[in-house]
């Protein structure tokens, strides 16, 4: 809850809460407000290029190769995990239980989706560790927000399964992420966008009431004017409420502004994803939630990045061997598109203060950025990609670590004790038998 | 201040003879059914409880005796002035009191003490009540059509139809049940298509077997399409039960409701509600997929479930669904607040607050439809126009508005609703949702009979739009006959074409939807209330039954309504009804099936001469007219007289709860509301209602036919004096059924009825002989319903609006 809900809940009016500002008992925002911590899961698709991707050295003066190159401005706040095995064993595909256990940690359902040359398979049988987050944030009244969560997509394809889900609110229960900005805006600022865009037409239809009432007899007119006076009536409550709520809020509920009339298509995809990037950096500011997905494509995802003038789909070139040059520098610069993705959204989080007025909002939010995979030719669900940067949890920073071969459990036991709500064991108990990493904290 | 009474159902005027005139709203009692064993405390409400005739009768005699006397030379009979002495009318606002003591001390003028005191009071009490004050000179002033804005009905019926408009409107379709495609293959695939065929539900447990010959079990696709019919408005919630992947498409072939698409062990519910509307067919299409697996397969089976408002879960019946797919259509899902009912129809004379934040509402979600849906279909269908300076979003705007303002639109219009809007900002769909905002909330939208400048055969498509669906004129037939001025009524033989179109008009669902709701507001039945009976005496009368009983109450008046002969007399003659095995288990044999059919489908019963007397003694009406374990003759005899005769009653002197039953054992019901009612103040009314009401005491609490009630045989006869003063003795509820079927008080109280529901006017402001040549017409079509409905619209649509008179005439 923010001071402007708060006081909206008690019913303080917006002169009347200028004044209680100055009591210390209802005194907001500043130093004297507890820091926000925040989470976000980036997901690309299809494994990466190890050698590529992961530094040879670990610990402080790691080395930075060339897929991580765009986030070298933050290896003071970065950690490169390798070592991270989705183990969990069961129904599905590689790429099923790639995504639908990465955060859930937990097998899949029997079911009849059938792909590559496994068992068919259904939904995740349990909870994903962002919502469980969520769950626990919105259970507290001080870390309680809007929506808790939010679930961003860039070009997921418009269809339920098991490949385009990654998060789960419980088993069978995958959440949709909102893949067209235009709909997550609407979700954000949809009510204050639409009171605004009232406001600005309810002149001119005060104005054609007028004309329109010429024509009306006397008694026809009365109840014309009521109504005309209805709508002078909400023109001046809107003035007041936004009045109010720039009085009382300024930046932090500043309504981002999108570019108009772009499509969900394959080649606005850059576009598309900074239009998302800035709704996760507003919605962030606004403290409308405090974990986030950031989901591009999906599992087996195919996107042809013809900006990189690369004009096939990366699932199928993540296929090809290792022995494919063509395929190979292609596939480097694919993930190193995607970590530009990653190093942007960092940024805009760097030079952004954070409202709370702790720092900036990545001093206080970790960015996780990780992939159904670990290679894409291998089908491999080793050493999958785990690279944070920001302050949210309680991890070291600045180090890249490798934990050899541990079951992928035991990192979200450790995100949940870096999130500061430690748990015993989270999705299969099999799997956390040694319970959190050691050494990230 | 009051209501105004001007606009009172001129029933309660013009049939209310010597009774002082009251601003009752018709059947007011409370039909809350308490408890097991609790004392039925219905209350028959009041809202102003006026002392008895006998104790009132007094001061307003005396007053205006007085008055005659001592004061009309002057001032007129009806305190009109009389010219040479006062000629100013005699109306203000002082108060009774106030009127008292200036009689008292100034009237009549030069010997004022003539008339003081309580003299002077009972002439103050007859002036003011009779003339003098606003309320009443309210109640004297003749009925006027009145300026309405929208009702919540009319607002999502024209959303609805200015969506469809886009896409083409819905037609009638006589099948019903869904088409169904059986593959053997896991999906769409022509060659191995295997057996096309109608489902009349969708209720399958395949198991492990082959859903039809032809499939093989491990691997099959069924493709079920159509459309689902809504006979009401209101929220319903529509449930899948499936072992199997599918997806259910809804609405729009794009918009998938239940998304199902992954089978997952576990997961074989899903629901969703949401708001439809009556007379509405929605396309339905679902994809059902056995797929092949290597793992073990789980038995197939899918059902399609709804629960209606008010009702239970059930499997949709055939009835609501339709073979055919219809075109896109669109349901408003922003709540509206209730419409005022008090004249027994929904008028939409009040503007609020929240009513005005509902529109808006309405508007933005309209907007989002328009923007992502009706937008997208315009651009495929007008892909070469040029889109040069936003050229097509404009003229796509202006089909919208033309459609949505039911004219051409002129310059001015244009520039406000469309150019100025585009201007402000640049994103097209931010453009679309802000001229669906401004137009929604526009007067032009929302009163639609401020059309005086709008052409003749637009104001004409208008009307009859409104009355037959409650919508706007959309359908692409009809906005040609406007585009050719062929509705305009100072063409020749222009009342024969109008008939003709508006007989069009009438062969279709957006009319039954709208004939439903009539029928049921009619025979007073809520479609969505519950009703609960004693579970000891009617065992198996659950909300199952309920709803069974709604869906046949609603075969049997559509079966009539919709037969070639219309006949109203088969509302109260006919002696079949449709059926079930529910129905048939409980009501017995009067309910057998006229041919085997399966349990679940209504079919029509075999006659019960005798023991059934049209939709008047349907068990729907009759449990609905009962307590929860007695039947109430006092609501049947109400309802007899107030809505089918058309009569007026006074509100009972005070409330009263009716004697417990158990207190008397021995007697009959009968017996009962006679000891209750049997004081001579109370026989005043009762005398008319207990003859009306005992005629149907064969018909239990459930509407089950009985012939003894406490081991004495049912006394079911009775008597009713008509209008003009005839006696009418009857024997049965059998006699009661002819009487009504032929009877002009009752032929005038439907006339009356449906006029005022289908046009939402009082019928008295259209003049009396409206009323006499719908009544005249009515009974030389022999009694045709639908032929009644055009002549209702097309006198509506022809009739014009009295101001415009005064302007002519002026």
């Amino acid at each position: 809850m923010n001071r402007r809900e708060f006081l909206m809940r008690m019913g303080v009016s917006a002169t009347a809460a200028s004044l209680l500002a100055g009591l210390p008992s209802l005194a907001f925002g500043g130093s004297a407000a507890q820091r926000r911590r925040r989470l976000v899961f980036i997901f690309s698709p299809n494994g990466v290029i190890p050698d590529h991707f992961w530094p040879e050295t670990t610990g402080k003066d790691y080395d930075i190769k060339r897929i991580l190159s765009p986030l070298a401005e933050f290896q003071d706040q970065m950690l490169t995990i390798k070592g991270i095995c989705n183990q969990i064993k069961g129904d599905g595909d590689g790429h099923m239980r790639g995504i639908g256990c990465l955060l859930t940690g937990i097998e899949l359902f029997p079911g009849d989706v059938q792909g590559g040359s496994d068992t068919p398979a259904g939904w995740s049988m349990g909870i994903s560790v962002d919502q469980h987050i969520k769950n626990r944030l919105q259970a507290q009244a001080d870390t309680q927000t809007r929506f808790g969560s939010l679930e961003f997509g860039v070009m997921v394809p418009d269809r339920a399964d098991t490949w385009t889900r990654m998060s789960y609110a419980g088993p069978n229960q995958p959440v949709a992420p909102i893949s067209d900005p235009y709909q997550m805006f609407d979700k954000l600022y949809g009510q204050t966008k639409n009171r605004q865009m009232l406001a600005s037409v309810l002149d001119d239809l005060a104005g054609d009431f007028k004309r329109v009432s010429k024509m009306l007899s006397t008694e026809d007119r009365q109840l014309l004017d009521r109504h005309l006076n209805m709508v002078r009536t909400v023109e001046k409550d809107l003035k007041t409420e936004f009045a109010a709520a720039t009085k009382n809020d300024g930046v932090q509920h500043a309504v981002p502004k999108l570019p108009p009339n772009i499509e969900e298509q394959n080649d606005n995809m850059p576009q598309i994803t900074e239009m998302q990037v800035e709704l996760l950096v507003n919605s962030f500011l606004a403290d409308f939630a405090r974990v986030a997905t950031f989901q591009i494509t999906n599992s087996v995802g195919q996107p042809r990045m013809r900006w990189l003038d690369i004009n096939e789909g990366h699932h199928g070139l993540s296929h090809e061997p290792d022995s494919n040059e063509d395929s190979y520098e292609k596939l480097i610069r694919i993930n190193t598109w995607y970590a530009e993705q990653v190093a942007h959204m960092a940024r805009r989080m760097k030079e952004t203060p954070d409202p709370s007025g702790h720092g900036s909002l990545l001093d206080n939010t970790t960015i996780v950025w990780t992939n159904e995979l670990g290679k894409g030719n291998s089908h491999t669900r080793n050493d999958i990609p785990f690279v944070m940067i920001g302050g949210g949890l309680d991890f070291r920073q600045g180090e890249a670590f490798d934990f050899k071969h541990v079951p992928h459990n035991r990192l979200l036991l450790s995100i949940l004790e870096g999130f500061g709500m430690p748990e015993k064991t989270f999705g299969n108990p099999d799997f956390c038998g040694d319970g959190p990493l050691t050494g990230l904290i | 201040m009051p209501l105004g009474l001007a606009n009172l159902p001129s029933r309660q005027r013009r049939r209310d003879g010597g009774d002082p005139p009251t601003a009752q709203p018709m059947a007011i009692f409370d039909f809350t059914l308490p408890g097991a064993g609790a004392v039925l405390a219905v209350a028959l409400a009041l809202l102003t409880a006026p002392t008895c005739a006998a104790e009132s009768a007094d001061p307003m005699a005396r007053g205006k005796a007085i008055y005659v006397e001592q004061c009309a030379t002057c001032h007129g009979a009806e305190g009109q002035g009389e010219s040479g002495a006062y000629e100013a009318e005699l109306v203000g606002d002082a108060s009774v009191g106030e009127l008292a003591a200036v009689i008292g001390d100034t009237m009549p003028e030069g010997e004022p003490e003539l008339c003081v005191d309580q003299d002077a009071k009972a002439v103050a009490q007859y002036i003011h009540e009779t003339f003098y004050s606003e309320a009443a000179r309210l109640r004297n002033r003749p009925p006027q059509q009145q300026l309405s804005r929208l009702t919540a009905e009319q607002l999502q019926q024209s959303l609805a139809d200015m969506y469809e408009h886009f896409f083409g409107s819905a037609w009638t379709e006589k099948k019903r049940g869904l088409s169904a495609n059986y593959f053997n293959a896991g999906r769409w695939d022509k060659d191995k298509l295997k057996v096309e065929r109608i489902d009349p539900a969708v209720d399958f447990d395949f198991g492990r077997e082959a859903p039809v010959e032809g499939v093989t079990p491990d691997e099959f696709y069924i493709h079920w399409a159509g459309s689902l019919r809504v006979d009401h408005t209101g929220r319903y919630e529509i449930v899948v039960r499936s072992t199997c992947s599918f997806k259910l498409r809804f609405g729009h072939r794009d918009n998938t409701l239940i998304n199902n698409h992954v089978q997952s062990e576990g997961k074989t519910e899903f629901r969703k509600a949401l708001n439809l509307i009556a007379g509405r067919q929605y396309p339905l299409l679902i994809d059902f997929t056995q797929r092949k697996r290597k793992t073990e397969m789980p038995p197939a089976n899918i059902s399609l479930c709804w629960v209606p408002p008010g009702g239970v879960e059930e499997v949709i019946p055939p009835e609501n669904l339709v073979p055919a797919t219809m075109p896109n259509t669109f349901a408003l899902q922003a709540k509206l607040p209730p419409d005022d009912e008090s004249y027994g129809y929904a008028r939409g004379t009040s503007v609020n607050r929240q009513w005005e934040d509902a529109v808006t509402q309405a508007a933005l979600e309209f907007g989002v439809a328009a923007e992502k849906e009706l937008w997208p279909q315009y651009k495929r269908k007008h892909r070469k126009d040029s889109n040069e300076n936003r050229q097509r979003l404009r003229d796509f705007l202006a089909e919208l508005i033309g459609v949505a303002f039911r004219q051409p639109i002129d310059e001015e219009t244009r520039k406000i609703y469309i150019d100025k809007q585009l201007d402000a900002v640049d994103d097209d769909g931010q453009a679309i949702r802000r001229v669906c905002l401004l137009a929604i909330n526009s007067p032009r939208f929302l009163y639609p009979t401020l059309d005086q400048q709008a052409p003749a055969s637009n104001r004409v498509a208008t009307r009859l739009a409104l009355t037959l669906y409650d919508s706007l004129p959309s359908d692409e037939w009809l906005l040609k006959e406007i585009q050719k001025d062929q509705l305009n009524p100072e063409q020749p033989d222009a009342r024969e074409h109008i008939r003709e179109v508006a007989t069009r008009m009438t062969n279709d669902a957006r009319l039954h939807g709208k004939v439903m709701e009539m029928f049921f507001h009619w025979l007073d039945v809520d479609p969505s209330a519950e009703i609960t009976k004693d579970q000891d005496k009617f065992e198996g009368f659950d909300r199952a039954l309920v709803l069974d009983l709604r869906r046949s109450l609603e075969r049997s008046l559509s079966d009539v309504f919709w037969s070639d002969a219309s006949d109203y007399r088969q509302l109260f003659v006919g002696d079949r009804v449709w059926t079930n095995q529910r129905l048939n288990e409980f009501y017995g044999p009067a309910w057998d099936p006229e041919e085997s059919h399966d349990a679940f489908a209504m079919v029509r019963s075999k006659p019960a001469p005798g023991e059934r007397y049209g939709v008047l003694t349907h068990p729907m009406v009759m449990s609905h007219l009962s307590y929860y374990d007695t039947t109430s003759p006092i609501h049947r005899g109400v309802f007899l007289i107030r809505r089918v005769l058309g009569r007026t009653l006074r509100p009972p002197n005070e409330a009263f709860t009716p004697i417990n039953p158990e207190l008397h054992p021995d007697l009959t019901t009968r017996e009962r509301v006679i000891l209750q009612t049997g004081e001579s103040k109370c026989q005043v009314c009762h005398e008319k209602i207990n003859g009306l009401g005992f005629t149907l005491e064969n018909f239990d609490a459930v509407g089950r036919y009985r012939t003894t009630e406490k081991d004495k045989p049912i006394d079911a006869t009775g008597g009713y004096v008509s209008q003009d003063g005839t006696q009418v003795d009857f024997g049965s509820a059998e006699d009661l059924a002819r009487y009504l079927a032929e009877s002009e008080d009752a032929q005038r109280a439907f006339v009356e009825v449906v006029f005022e529901h289908f046009v939402k006017q009082p019928l008295a402001a259209y003049g009396s002989e409206t009323a006499e040549r719908l009544v005249k017409q009515f009974r030389e079509s022999d009694f045709n319903m639908r032929r009644l409905i055009v002549e209702v619209a097309v006198t509506a649509a022809i009739h014009p609006h009295q101001q415009e008179k005064a302007n002519e005439s002026a």
